[in-house]
């Protein structure tokens, strides 16, 4: 039930999530109040709006006080925790002048257990005596529903009602069986019949502590601090009690996310669409595919609890559409996006059009991708949206998914479920100054190796020019004896380039290859292509400063140039307008260029060149 | 002059006293924070940063540094 160390919680200064990262790991009352001091070293908007809490329990509860104030406070939250005295649920909910009335609540939490509830069931005597019989469990579920309807009468805050775990302290299951079926039969209808008083009003919650207990398993019972103190947590149980319980209250102070943008490639299913093609896609009963399968399946749970699902995807549109046309097993359906940003431009900018488009801020967006790259651009130029993940590959991607709080409510109005329609498109607006994409690219502290299609490199470079479809100049697909020749011929040039960013190594994810030809003397560009996932850094001007450099330096008077056109390369159409080369011919399907003179230009300035064997 | 006492320090912090306080003064009759409920999360304390598990009756004379210095000491878990 804890969260992760690194993720929680985001808001808060470092000092507090270490402290409170060390709570989590040392199962240490000091180390509980060493965080909860550290929250009280924050600046005060740091912390939270305060939520008074009236904590009801048939157990000692109030023992684990400090672990309930720092769940509480990691929301964050200002928690006035009051504690009824022990066992006296119905007395205090019974009576109109009761504390739980007196002072203003954010909320009322009452929690029974077994122990004292069903206390007939957990020792019924020798069999001889009979086991209690079911009228006692209605007698139960009665007196449960009277204490819960009198709060509904007296009190406007809401009410969470914790189910029933099962006792900790019950005995070894194979006579445990026979002997107490009454009890596992009181528990299963009392819980059922509290999950019924969730119907009766909307200021009714329940608080499954039935299902916490479950997660936590049998290391949550402490027999000799419930014995000594009715208290029956261990310190660790106690803390991830605490989280539990925040994760219940939350959403009375925090609204959920409207909206969850999600990408397509290595997110919805395995592999990448405009490299490998709809056959090759992963998504399925088995593994590789069947981790995407069950992303797809969370996503739609979330749509239909009223989440927006958004499609923001470095893609070509109509393959994208295809692809979910042709694989068998989507579980996601075109139409069930409420906007798709299908393009190249920059998914910030995209989740910005998408905001207007919906009519909602930024803060109510989510975001899941399995690109570093691409999460880090949101982070820095959208930092209202939440990114979901924050590593990639696919099974952190869907356990990110699981545990998300960022939709947590405590119902799904009726607008939250009409508000899934489609949205008329509307254009692309504030582009952000370029001085601002250069310093977050710099950030990204980009090198590149530059190197000539050599032995240890041709059977990537040749899997490139076969499967590259987007960032794809000419699409010509050389094999390797093509190639060979092609690289070695006098005169050519061939570069391949090689990435890396603070996140990691990307190998090569560019060529370009340019032989003699056009003219005497002269080059022409055979092939020039890049990976999708470098798309967006400037590695495309790398590769055509260093054609430039090396031509210019050889003396080469002109460089020819062509885009072919394919229904897949419309991103690349204008690369060679964008560098300043004339056109020279256009026919259907194809753009001559040329570039005369040949004079050396800039290199980007937020990528480290490196050569090798150049 | 004060040799690092892990129990005293334990103490000291887990009540939040000044950080001179003599163990001397550690005890139940002193220290107003040392109410029952702060007796059991103590105990839970002690038990996890010692590795000791204490008997329930052993439990009710563990109301100052002495006694649980002495208890502790009988479990090898410090020397007397």
């Amino acid at each position: 039930m804890n969260p992760a160390p690194d993720r929680f919680p985001p808001r808060l200064p470092e000092s507090v999530r270490d402290a409170v990262a060390d709570a989590i790991q040392g199962g240490s009352w000091i180390k509980v109040r060493r965080a909860l001091s550290a929250f009280e070293q924050c600046a005060a908007e740091d912390q939270g709006p305060e939520i008074a809490v009236n904590i009801l329990a048939s157990f000692g509860i109030e023992g684990i006080g400090p672990a309930l104030q720092m769940g509480l406070r990691c929301i964050p939250s200002r928690p006035v925790l009051r504690f009824g005295p022990l066992n006296t649920i119905e007395q205090e909910l019974l009576n109109r002048d009761s504390f739980v009335y007196t002072a203003p609540a954010s909320a009322t939490v009452i929690l029974w257990r077994a122990d004292e509830l069903l206390a007939d069931h957990i020792h019924p005597g020798a069999p001889a005596a009979g086991s209690p019989d079911r009228q006692k469990t209605a007698q139960i579920e009665s007196r449960i529903r009277k204490a819960v309807e009198s709060h509904l009468e007296f009190s406007p805050a809401p009410l969470f009602v914790g189910t029933l775990p099962l006792p900790g302290s019950t005995g070894a299951p194979p006579l445990g069986s026979r002997q107490r079926p009454a009890l596992a039969r009181a528990i299963a209808e009392l819980n059922a019949a509290i999950f019924g008083l969730g119907s009766l009003s909307s200021r009714v919650h329940i608080l499954d502590a039935n299902w916490w207990a479950a997660q936590e398993g049998r290391t949550h019972y402490d027999l000799q601090m419930d014995l000594l103190a009715r208290q029956p947590f261990t310190v660790a149980a106690a803390v991830s009690f605490g989280f539990f319980l925040a994760r219940n209250l939350r959403p009375l102070i925090v609204p959920r996310r409207k909206v969850l943008v999600v990408d397509l490639d290595n997110t919805l299913w395995g592999g990448v669409l405009g490299e490998d093609g709809v056959s090759q896609l992963k998504l399925g009963q088995d593994s590789p595919g069947r981790v995407f399968l069950q992303i797809q399946r969370e996503l739609r749970d979330l749509k239909d609890q009223g989440v927006l699902l958004v499609l923001a995807s470095k893609n070509d549109e109509l393959s994208a559409r295809e692809a979910f046309e042709r694989l068998p097993e989507m579980v996601l359906h075109w139409d069930d996006f409420a906007c798709r940003k299908i393009n190249f431009e920059p998914k910030y900018l995209n989740l910005r059009a998408a905001a207007e488009q919906l009519g909602l801020g930024l803060d109510s967006f989510a975001f899941l991708d399995d690109s570093d790259f691409e999460r880090e651009q949101m982070r820095t130029f959208n930092p209202e949206v939440l990114v979901i993940n924050d590593r990639g590959h696919a099974l952190h991607l869907l356990s990110s998914l699981l545990q998300t709080d960022a939709f947590d409510a405590h119902r799904i109005t009726d607008e939250d479920l009409k508000r899934h329609r489609e949205y008329e498109l509307l254009p692309l607006r504030n582009k952000p100054a370029a001085e601002n994409l250069e310093e977050f690219l710099s950030s990204l502290e980009l090198q590149v190796v530059l190197e000539p299609v050599q032995p240890d490199n041709i059977d990537r470079i040749v899997q490139m020019l076969g499967k590259t479809n987007q960032f794809n100049l000419t699409t010509r697909r050389h094999g390797i004896g093509d190639l060979r020749r092609l690289a070695s011929s006098p005169g050519s040039v061939s570069v391949a380039l090689r990435m890396a960013d603070r996140f990691g190594d990307q190998g090569i994810v560019g060529v370009l290859l340019a032989v003699p030809g056009g003219e005497p003397a002269s080059l022409t560009v055979d092939s020039f292509l890049l990976s999708c996932r470098a798309l967006g850094r400037g590695a495309e001007d790398v590769l055509w400063a260093e054609l430039v450099a090396r031509a210019a330096a050889a003396g080469v008077p002109r460089i020819f140039c062509q885009y072919v056109a394919t229904p897949k390369n419309a991103l690349v159409a204008n690369l060679f307008d964008r560098f300043g080369l004339k056109r020279t011919k256009e026919s259907p399907g194809a753009t001559d260029y040329v570039l005369d003179p040949v004079r050396p230009i800039a290199f980007p300035s937020w990528i480290a060149v490196d050569r090798k064997d150049l | 002059m004060n040799e690092s006492d892990p129990v005293r320090d334990l103490l000291v912090e887990f009540f939040q006293l000044p950080p001179a306080t003599p163990a001397s003064e550690l005890a139940q009759s002193s220290v107003a924070q040392w109410d029952s409920l702060a007796m059991v999360q103590l105990i839970a304390e002690l038990q996890s940063v010692f590795g000791v598990v204490f008997e329930l009756d052993e439990i009710e004379r563990l109301t100052s540094y002495a006694e649980i210095r002495a208890a502790l000491a009988r479990r090898g878990a410090v020397s007397l």
